[in-house]
């Protein structure tokens, strides 16, 4: 199968490098989108239509995370295109996409970003952009940020009330860096790669959380945030 | 007349080297004088740490003084740092928990005193849980309950402020003013209080003598104190739990704030523990501990002797307490007396221009 696909893509370079290579230009534009998903579904905020994996009803209240640190690899050539100062809040009826603007073209065929912020990042909050304290995303009594924050309400279980369920992971061990593989992207031609997050799985694999199970349903750090951390480490963002 | 040649000297390397030549000149005029204050033998410390990204300069502390004392940067115009950390009581408010920030509910933890907090490297707050003074600011200024500030709305404040404007292109030239150089300018002004100059700091530097129970109580402070009061700063910066309380109860809306150090280390070892607060000053910083239930030096000295709570994170220097008799006692604190930094205190007062 991967042979195929080599001799795939090395076909598609012998037809660009004859055909296309002096019109192709050395910049192309290239956008980041990312859209939230519970149960399959677009995210809404403030909605009681969602589940949890645990069955649990639950609505969003809230639902913030940076990603950082942005490369695009072309595995063929070996070319990248590294991102500076590379640290973006996201989050549901907030920012949905990172501008990367032109960039040197390349056929472009993985992603590798991380979710919160690395540990020198991490280390102070006197910064700017997406990094000033003024954007709620700075602790103020433990130095850093939180790096995924979900606010919500579920129904629980025994009590079968309205709970508050609040998630701020932050701290240097729930930085994550995922790398996904991209389709579609040809040098000097404008794109847009289409990222997709899933709620779901910052209470699944390799660990299920059952918000109604939980000791503290205020979790901002300690082990079971260290849980979600490694939740969100994989499958929690795919190319769309 | 050297400063002259300098500019001479580098305005012909300019001519040569760049197109932007003006703009440097004027770049290079404007730019703030950076400085490092003179520090003692007798605090026992190397050099005068500070970040990279933010060296003192006389504009900076000028401007972080001046945002230290304004009630304007809090949400009811009426708190400013200063409410709690006074110049008069080595920038402590005198009260075990303070409830003058903007909501009048009383705070959690006492509001610690503010000297020698450039060496304070291993984190600030009585948990650490803050990195450096740049990224603690924040803290107190968005608390609800202490200045509950909105870091936008300052911004908004400071921009109208033809003062500030000044202040701000003083400080850091060419710089939109934002939270961080806002935080940044408040932390030059905090390093710059510095304690070094108490009765204890000349004795130690040879310029007055001690009397006989001053002597005593150095030796009883050296034979029992000194191994988390460390001489110099008066402190290892370090974090123990000095027995007291057995247990810790850890409400959920209160984020851990009664498990000491653990609430940022996670590290059972750590619950209670509280970073050793330096004795300099101590006689100006009443009531004393994390949450300031001791109101004398007197009912410290008996907690020590006799007061401490077993548990398994007890510091283990204090297992036995500190059994000290009366006579002891009373030397002891006279010898606290001699750190008390009458001079540190008259040089920070908030009409006093002068700045180091």
């Amino acid at each position: 199968m991967k042979n195929i696909s080599y001799l795939f893509l090395a076909v598609l370079f012998a037809f660009t490098s004859c055909d296309k290579e002096d019109e192709t230009p050395a910049q192309m534009n290239v956008k980041i989108t990312f859209d939230n998903t519970l149960n399959g579904n677009p995210l809404e905020l403030n909605q009681e239509i969602f589940t949890l994996p645990s069955g649990e009803s639950f609505m969003v209240k809230k639902f913030k995370y940076y990603i950082s640190n942005v490369i695009l690899t072309d595995s063929e050539t070996n070319t990248q295109y590294i991102e500076t100062d590379s640290y973006h809040l996201m989050g549901q009826d907030f920012n949905s996409s990172i501008e990367l603007g032109m960039i040197p073209s390349a056929n472009y065929d993985q992603i590798t970003f991380s979710i919160g912020v690395d540990e020198v990042a991490n280390s102070r909050t006197d910064q700017t952009g997406d990094l000033d304290p003024n954007n709620d995303m700075a602790w103020n009594w433990n130095s850093g940020y939180k790096f995924v924050v979900l606010e919500g309400e579920f129904i629980h279980e025994s009590t079968q009330e309205r709970t508050g369920l609040v998630f701020h992971i932050g701290n240097n061990q729930n930085y994550a860096t995922v790398t996904l593989p991209l389709s579609g992207l040809a040098a000097g031609k404008p794109a847009s790669i289409s990222l997709e997050t899933a709620i779901d799985e910052l209470f699944s694999n390799p660990n299920t959380l059952v918000p109604s199970n939980l000791a503290s349903t205020t979790v901002m750090g300690g082990p079971v945030a260290d849980q979600i951390g490694q939740n969100y480490a994989d499958g929690f963002i795919k190319a769309n | 007349m050297k400063k002259q040649a300098l500019i001479l000297l580098l305005s012909i390397s300019w001519t040569w080297a760049c197109e932007d030549q003006g703009q440097q000149e004027i770049l290079a005029e404007n730019d703030p004088e950076l400085f490092v204050p003179s520090i003692s033998k007798s605090l026992n410390v190397g050099s005068f740490p500070q970040p990279d990204r933010n060296p003192m300069s006389k504009e900076g502390v000028l401007l972080g003084k001046k945002l230290f004392f304004d009630t304007n940067l809090s949400s009811n115009g009426k708190v400013s740092c200063a409410s709690c950390h006074q110049p008069q009581l080595a920038f402590t408010d005198a009260v075990p928990l303070a409830d003058h920030g903007v909501t009048g509910i009383e705070l959690d933890r006492h509001a610690p005193a503010l000297f020698n907090l450039a060496w304070n490297t291993t984190g600030l707050f009585w948990d650490g849980g803050a990195h450096d003074l740049e990224s603690l600011n924040f803290g107190p200024l968005t608390h609800p309950n202490e200045m509950g500030a909105d870091l936008t709305a300052i911004l908004t404040y400071l921009n109208q402020q033809k003062e500030y404007l000044d202040l701000f292109e003083n400080a850091f030239p060419a710089t939109p003013i934002q939270s961080a150089t806002m935080s940044r300018a408040i932390a030059q002004y905090t390093r710059t209080l510095i304690s070094q100059t108490s009765r204890y700091d000349l004795w130690m530097n040879g310029e007055i003598g001690f009397n006989s129970i001053e002597l005593k109580g150095y030796e009883i402070y050296q034979a029992n104190c000194s191994s988390c009061h460390e001489e110099g700063l008066f402190t290892d910066l370090s974090y123990h739990n000095n027995g007291l309380d057995e247990s810790y109860p850890d409400p959920i809306d209160k984020e851990g704030v009664f498990l000491g150090r653990f609430r940022i280390s996670h590290d059972s070892s750590d619950l209670g523990a509280y970073k050793t607060p330096s004795l300099r000053n101590i006689t100006l910083t009443t009531p004393y501990m994390h949450d300031g239930r001791f109101a004398s030096l007197e009912e410290v000295l008996n907690h020590y002797s006799s007061g401490i709570k077993q548990n398994s994170s007890l510091a283990p220097q204090l297992k036995d307490g500190i059994p000290l008799n009366k006579e002891e006692k009373e030397a002891l604190i006279t010898f606290l007396k001699t750190l008390q930094d009458d001079q540190f205190i008259q040089k920070h007062l908030q009409d006093n221009p002068d700045l180091p």
